[in-house]
């Protein structure tokens, strides 16, 4: 038995097999990418490549910038976690920024109200408020899917909007500060502000969150009941019928669990990159982020967290460069991002290749 | 000889996912000639037909039309030509009428106005010129799936096609009806048209064709005059080895006293005016097969529905399996209590394509104890469970890791019914489960439906290849038009001829006698 499983595990190297061309792929969409960003600081930038050079390799100028890297790459991943989730089961709930910043008021509220009595614990009381509001609001669409047929795109884009209204509505009327002429709430009270647990970097716990929940969804995904039945049902919804599954359970139980990710995503935003919550700015562009990054890593979990940091890398990068040479705006980062998911969501790009190759490999058979 | 109108030199076709489809097909067809290209499912007969009407490209070789090599963009090139293709699959918009389905993409205009007028009156004298008995200003929704296939011959004949393909144009109709396509057939050639004949019936072919190609594997395997082949001969040519159709002598009889595995009771569906299924009432028996023939677009894909719980199905009456009511149970609860369930479309709701057959090979009971251990799945145990099935099914696969949508049709099916097999169901229903599927999986598909069978299981199979219904069933119900109009409680005495008159409508028995669908 063990000599048949051996001769099986032959590794097939060569460009048909899918997950190497994948690979391939997304090598060759970086590379493209990176080179429209060459020419475009070749027509802008005094140094092009001076630019490039500081945008790849800017971040490790200092531990700080990378510290910050990391940091910022948490809140993403969260966001990218949680998409890559509900994509996985077939629903496309574009909800996540209205979850963030719906959750971020929760999570407002908890820190700045006076906990003193539990200090260690404030941070993670944020967190878990977070992460009830974000596990109920994103079922929404779910159970109007289910019970009046609504496309969940449509519902959650529009809860995108509720939901912010609903936040600025209620920071305005009970939480607003006395101190700033924005709309934001009152300072976070310090004992719900995240320590560090390396000091140089600047790295708080909210690391060892991610990946926890990392490892979390990789096992929920493809290790378990449900992780199959989201499978099932994101391949082909009508076989998920036939086989007994009950669309309508598994499309909330992945919404709770994907809307506890935003949740969290959102307290690690807020507790490590602001002192006080505004819902038009402090969480706002991470939850669209997300389906992007969903997408860039596959709906795989560790793609996800991969593209996220790949992502923040550049954006880091490309602020640095900033500092050095005004006349490169940081903006040029999305155009590197939206390069590479373009290629990679394409079902055509260098697909002829593959082609030729198997057309070549079943006329030798 | 007469002169060539179609000429095949080497043509070889690779699909994307690296399936050799045909390989080095070389083949002559002779204008005013009805020949037929035959070879098993899968064997590669639809794609040689799609490269001659456009659909898809060869991806090496020639093919030359009246004399001149051609190279086809779509098939709106080879119907400039003067080639027409009718699909297995009708493409017809059924809310439109007939005339407007025909000129649909060809309308004739004057100034910028269409003009329905001349369009009527041109594709009226077509129909009557042979014979069609259309009135062409009828809903296409409205007719029968006979005249449905009468209206896709129009439509090429509107088009000035001199050469027309037929892809198994008779798995839809009855023995009568074939007799009628037949006749036109006939009176095509006798005005100068050639037909290609696509079928896997032989009897068929050997009836209306004056010479026969076969294709096995992919691989040509020469053109034959009709008359120089005995049936035998070409059985041999088309599978390499004469067939075992007799699935009686694999059947054992054991008492299983009567119980029923499944009871529909006056299951009505549809509004009604115009019901689906008008008040329906069967039983299947434990360790028995029941066989329901009829015309496609009868009621049985609905009555499948009603049966295995589909959201789409909202039925009235009762459906007990194996003895309990499951009338309000939804898929999961009726798979519980021991439902197994072979769609017909298998890839539409059979498969998850993009997951590895191991995945695809537990859907139907992947919350078992067995293949699950406290938190996680039990991957160790689903790969054993996959190794096993694919080897008991003889899957055709490099290992179980494979994604289940680049198997071959036939494999795909195995999986399925490997799957379905597995549940340990005691009640099972087959729909259409060696529709387009090669000779060997459909044998395998039928020993395996047997076997569960011989084990007690009852089993519905609906099924518009009438000889499989014959072949396999223990007693057999034809569907017309949303009800039971015939039951034949012992499948020895009849034949497929007089199956044809029920599934046409022309005979319809009294209810005392369908009754016995349920009593006997």
């Amino acid at each position: 038995m063990t000599s048949k499983v051996e001769t099986k595990k032959k590794i097939n190297l060569s460009i048909t097999n899918p997950k190497v061309f994948d690979a391939i792929k997304l090598i060759i969409a970086i590379l493209i990418a990176l080179a429209i960003t060459f020419v475009l600081l070749l027509l802008i930038s005094n140094d092009a490549v001076y630019g490039l050079k500081t945008i790849l390799t800017g971040p490790l100028q200092k531990s700080r910038y990378f510290g910050e890297v990391i940091t910022r790459t948490i809140p993403y991943a969260f966001a990218g976690l949680g998409c890559a989730l509900i994509f996985k089961s077939g629903a496309f709930n574009l909800g996540a920024e209205g979850i963030f910043t719906i959750a971020g008021v929760a999570i407002a509220a908890v820190a700045t109200t006076d906990l003193s009595s539990m200090a260690g614990l404030h941070p993670y009381l944020c967190v878990l408020a977070g992460m009830v509001v974000g596990a109920i609001l994103t079922t929404i669409p779910a159970i109007l899917r289910a019970t009046l047929n609504i496309n969940e795109m449509v519902s959650s884009l529009m809860l995108n909007s509720v939901y912010s209204c609903v936040s600025l509505y209620i920071i305005r009327n009970y939480m607003l500060t006395t101190t700033t002429s924005t709309i934001g709430s009152k300072d976070y009270i310090q004992s719900a502000i995240f320590g560090y647990i390396y000091e140089p970097l600047k790295i708080t716990p909210c690391l060892i969150i991610l990946l926890v929940c990392t490892v979390i969804v990789y096992l929920i995904m493809y290790k378990t009941k449900l992780g199959y039945q989201i499978r099932l049902s994101g391949t082909n919804a009508q076989f998920a019928e036939y086989s007994g599954i009950n669309s309508m359970k598994l499309s909330i139980e992945t919404s709770m669990i994907a809307g506890a990710l935003f949740g969290i995503g959102s307290a690690c935003q807020l507790l490590t990159q602001t002192t006080f919550f505004q819902p038009d700015k402090s969480v706002a562009g991470i939850g669209f982020s997300g389906n992007l990054l969903a997408m860039l890593g596959k709906n795989n979990p560790i793609g996800v967290v991969i593209s996220s940091f790949f992502i923040q890398y550049l954006e880091k990068g490309t602020n640095v460069l900033y500092f050095k040479d005004q006349s490169v705006p940081s903006e040029i980062v999305a155009i590197v991002e939206g390069v590479v998911i373009l290629l990679i969501s394409s079902q055509y790009f260098l697909r002829s290749f593959r082609e030729k190759k198997l057309l070549k490999d079943g006329l030798e058979k | 000889m007469s002169e060539s109108i179609l000429k095949l030199t080497d043509i070889t076709k690779v699909y994307p996912n690296g399936t050799v489809a045909n390989r080095d097909i070389n083949m002559e067809f002779e204008k005013g000639e009805i020949h037929s290209i035959v070879g098993e499912n899968g064997a590669g007969k639809s794609t040689l037909m799609k490269m001659i009407f456009g659909i898809e490209k060869p991806s090496s070789g020639t093919i030359e039309y009246k004399g001149s090599e051609v190279h086809f963009q779509s098939s709106l090139d080879a119907i400039a030509v003067g080639i027409g293709m009718v699909h297995q699959h009708f493409m017809l918009i059924p809310s439109y009428s007939i005339v407007d389905n025909i000129i649909l993409g060809d309308e004739p205009n004057k100034l910028c106005f269409l003009d329905r007028k001349s369009a009527i009156k041109k594709t009226q004298d077509l129909s009557d010129k042979y014979n069609f008995e259309l009135d062409v200003t009828a809903k296409v929704s409205t007719l029968s799936v006979a005249k449905r296939q009468k209206v896709e011959i129009l439509k090429t004949l509107y088009r000035d096609a001199e050469l027309i393909i037929l892809d198994e144009p008779t798995s839809v109709l009855t023995p009568q009806e074939t007799d009628i396509l037949f006749d036109q057939l006939k009176s095509f050639k006798q005005q100068g048209k050639t037909i290609i004949f696509i079928s896997h019936k032989l009897d068929e072919v050997k009836k209306i064709s004056d010479r026969i190609s076969v294709i096995r594997n992919g691989v040509s395997k020469g053109t034959y005059l009709n008359e120089e082949l005995s049936m035998d001969q070409l059985t041999n040519l088309i599978i390499g080895r004469n067939l075992d159709n007799d699935m009686d002598e694999y059947k054992t009889h054991e008492d299983f006293h009567n119980a029923h595995a499944l009871e529909i009771k006056d299951i009505f569906l549809g509004n009604p005016e115009k019901p689906q299924l008008n008040h329906v009432s069967f039983a299947v028996k434990n360790g028995e097969i029941l066989g329901v023939a009829g015309v496609e677009g009868n009621g049985q894909v609905d009555l499948v529905h009603c049966i295995v719980g589909s959201q789409k199905a909202k039925y009235t009456g009762t459906i007990e399996i194996l003895g309990k009511n499951a009338t309000k149970m939804n898929v999961k609860q009726r798979r519980n209590i021991g439902m197994a369930y072979i769609p017909e479309d298998r890839i539409g709701d059979g498969i998850a394509g993009s997951l590895p057959i191991s995945d695809n090979l537990i859907s139907s009971y992947y919350d078992r104890a067995d293949i699950n251990s406290g938190l996680f799945m039990n991957q160790k145990k689903i790969n054993e469970l996959s190794d096993e099935l694919i080897e008991n099914f003889a899957v055709k696969t490099e290992n179980r890791n494979i994604t289940v949508e680049s198997l071959s049709g036939g494999n795909v099916q195995k999986v399925v019914v490997a799957r379905e097999y597995n549940t340990n169901a005691k009640m099972m229903i087959a729909e259409q489960p060696t529709h387009g599927i090669d000779i060997g999986s459909a044998e395998t598909v039928h020993h395996k439906l047997i076997e569960m069978r011989n084990a007690g299981a009852g089993i519905l199979l609906v099924s518009a290849d009438l000889d499989e219904v014959i072949n396999l069933s223990d007693r057999i119900i034809v569907m017309y038009n949303g009800e039971i109009s015939g039951y034949f409680p012992d499948v020895k005495k009849v034949n497929a001829q007089e199956l044809g008159l029920y599934m046409l409508g022309v005979k319809h028995q009294t209810p005392e006698e369908i009754g016995g669908a349920m009593n006997d």
